[in-house]
């Protein structure tokens, strides 16, 4: 998750040019949206349900800096994409907190109307979530030979049983990243977090099953399927932790920033962009816990009622792509859902060691320390989402 | 004067000014922008902390009457509450005490350069208070200039100021001071320097002079400024979130993590109506005390 705080462009680009409604229908599907919250996405999803719609368009949603870019001329894969299939893309970077775009598109989903995208990129416990809701469509994958090529440990997935929802987009590893020349010595568990010689330089992350699950299988818990009370112990160690001032800040992706100006020596950070923040900051280092870790993936879903599907499958079948994949994953450094991407990097020598990294490409041993943290039924999600929210709000 | 071309029939009718319908007129544009804006989200906002969240992902809400939701909150929220009050009474008396005396010398030593002084004290706020917070975060990081300064001068190491109340605080009043320094500096502005004279001739003392004539005359704009200090500083979001650490969390940022990430819609609409009713019992007892006139500065 390369959450880089960026200034969030708006969900539909330029390019997407906007049917036009007469003022009293665009008034009318705005006030159907329900409620000023709900403003943004609604007037837009009232724009673009105005008919006439022949053009070869996708929308597309993503995280910030999580694919390659068209940089020096080189053409990043949106670019590609355009030129190969002549669809007009609205690729937007406008992701930037997962629980903020549902407060957004909940209102229109739940009215039974489109939202704006296409494809979104979204935590799997988001998807999961969307699934349960009904306010998914199943992905065009008849025509996605591609979508054969999900890695076997990303298959039907926990929270997609069917695998008929989602394709990862990215997967990663949460682990502890920090900073030797800070921490004095090499960190070896999560217990390093709460020694009181780091009070105080120690961030954990506001995705709760991030910090959860690793703190979980630290006491042994099994966080595949994930109960409240087996996860109590945990929220109390770290409900102690943060009164003691052992906790400096619960954060998003914004902990990069703190880790690059000195304020965290040690922090719970994603695998891929410690990855990348090495090259600006050699003195990082990531481990992954020998207790377990959460294995995550960011999905690309397809809301109830996203009108381009025959683009979304060409979307898909050219992003599954070894090819295509392995750009990505050279530019974000997280797991490609592809396989066939690390013969690819290899045979590039410019590549060639992405292509040996054990964060990119978990080796048996690694792959045994990951978990990914199980779907959790609506009462216990709210549970869960209570008691960490009054340690990190409280 | 142009009356004795009018004819008798605009004689007979009273000038634009005394129509009745006039004023109402005039307030209707404020009207619709209140009802539409703040009257109505406000009155939905009254059902919904009193209902019951059956499904809180649709948002399926069930009015309920439920009284209880406001006892929760504030058993559950009082700790967080008392905090937010604290930090913003905090905030408003450093304001208070960096601005009067700011505010002294724009008016009375500022001469030319008085309109200057005083577009200095709001040219910070040109910019959104996020922006602000953020840039706060880099001056007071553990590497960042100000704490690699004081401890070249002698500050212990490891002291922190990211992430702590003092950081919180700190970024609470800079936001008050131009709402403590512009009323004050109307304030002080009226009045007379004869008085001043006057006082002196008495043979008044600078204190005295200050104690028993400039404060009390100013007091209207120093009231008006603890007022306009406190009540953004009592819900503020932003500097918690950005400058706190998980220990200096404020109201505002309950509310928000209610509504966005717990889904929790009628307790953070209680939470968010207590917090308001605690504002405005704050602006009355202030009314009550000195009169309206005071936010007014008329």
């Amino acid at each position: 998750m390369p959450r880089q705080a960026q200034p969030v462009p708006a969900p539909l680009s330029r390019e997407e040019p906007l049917p036009s409604l007469g003022r009293r229908r665009f008034l009318r599907q705005a006030v159907l949206a329900g409620g000023a919250a709900a403003l943004g996405p609604a007037l837009l999803a009232a724009c673009r349900s105005g008919g006439g719609d022949r053009k070869r368009r996708l929308v597309i949603s993503n995280w910030p800096l999580y694919i390659d870019p068209t940089k020096d001329g080189v053409p990043g894969t949106v670019d590609r994409f355009r030129k190969q299939t002549g669809i007009e893309v609205s690729y937007s970077e406008d992701q930037n907190d997962s629980v903020a775009f549902f407060a957004k598109i909940q209102p229109v989903l739940a009215a039974g109307r489109p939202i704006v995208q296409d494809l979104f990129v979204t935590p799997y416990w988001l998807a999961e979530r969307l699934i349960r809701l009904g306010w998914a469509d199943p992905l065009p994958l008849d025509g996605v030979a591609n979508a054969s090529r999900l890695i076997p440990s990303l298959r039907k997935p926990s929270w997609d049983p069917s695998g008929r929802f989602t394709l990862p987009w990215q997967s990663g590893i949460t682990g502890i990243a920090y900073n030797i020349e800070a921490t004095g010595r090499p960190l070896t568990s999560v217990d390093d977090l709460f020694d009181p010689r780091l009070k105080g330089k120690v961030g954990f992350l506001t995705e709760m099953r991030d910090t959860m699950g690793m703190l979980m299988l630290a006491d042994g818990k099994d966080i595949t399927r994930p109960s409240y009370a087996a996860a109590e112990p945990s929220f109390a160690r770290l409900e102690q932790a943060k009164k003691d001032g052992q906790i400096r800040a619960f954060t998003g992706n914004d902990y990069q920033d703190d880790l690059l100006a000195g304020n965290f020596a040690a922090c719970v950070a994603w695998s891929g962009d410690v990855a990348q923040l090495a090259l600006e900051q050699p003195k990082l280092r990531f481990l992954v816990p020998p207790t377990g870790t959460t294995l995550w993936a960011d999905v690309m879903v397809m809301p109830k009622g996203a009108p381009h599907r025959q683009e979304a499958a060409e979307w898909l079948k050219f992003v599954y792509d070894p090819a295509t994949a392995a750009r990505i994953a050279a530019a974000v450094k997280y797991i490609s859902p592809v396989a066939g991407v690390q013969e690819v990097l290899a045979r590039t020598p410019a590549t060639a060691a992405l292509a040996r990294n054990p964060l990119m490409f978990p080796d048996r041993e690694m792959e045994a320390r990951l978990r990914v943290f199980g779907p959790l039924a609506s009462g216990e999600e709210a549970r869960f989402d209570e008691r960490f929210a009054s340690i990190t709000e409280g | 004067m142009n009356v004795s071309r009018r004819s008798p029939r605009a004689e007979a009718r009273p000038p634009l000014h005394r129509q009745a319908w006039l004023p109402w007129l005039l307030l209707t544009p404020g009207l619709i922008w209140l009802l539409l804006w703040f009257v109505l989200p406000l009155a939905q906002l009254l059902p919904v902390s009193l209902s019951e969240n059956a499904d809180r992902f649709r948002m399926t809400l069930v009015f309920r009457g439920r009284i209880a939701n406001y006892a929760e909150v504030m058993t559950q929220y009082a700790p967080v509450l008392a905090r937010s009050l604290a930090y913003a009474a905090a905030s408003t008396a450093l304001a208070a005490l960096i601005a009067y005396p700011l505010a002294w010398v724009i008016r009375f030593r500022g001469g030319r350069w008085k309109g200057l002084l005083l577009a200095l004290v709001v040219l910070p706020f040109f910019t959104s208070s996020m922006v602000r917070a953020i840039a706060w975060t880099t001056l007071l990081g553990d590497d960042g200039p100000l704490l690699s300064t004081l401890r070249a001068l002698g500050l212990p190491p490891g002291t922190r100021l990211l992430n702590t109340a003092v950081a919180v605080v700190g970024g609470l009043t800079y936001n008050a001071l131009p709402f403590m320094v512009l009323p004050i500096t109307l304030s002080l502005e009226r009045i007379p320097t004869e008085l001043l004279d006057a006082a002196r001739d008495l043979q008044a003392g600078p204190w005295i002079v200050f104690r028993r004539v400039v404060l009390p005359l100013s007091a209207p704009g120093l009231a008006a400024g603890i007022v306009l200090s406190l009540i953004p500083a009592a819900g503020d979001v932003v500097n918690a979130q950005f400058l706190g650490g998980p220990n200096n969390r404020m109201i505002g940022n309950v509310v928000q993590s209610l509504i966005l990430v717990q889904r929790q819609l009628p307790r953070g609409a209680a939470l968010a109506l207590v917090l308001m009713a605690l504002m405005t019992a704050t602006v009355l007892v202030h009314v009550r005390r000195h009169g309206s006139s005071d936010l007014t500065l008329s």
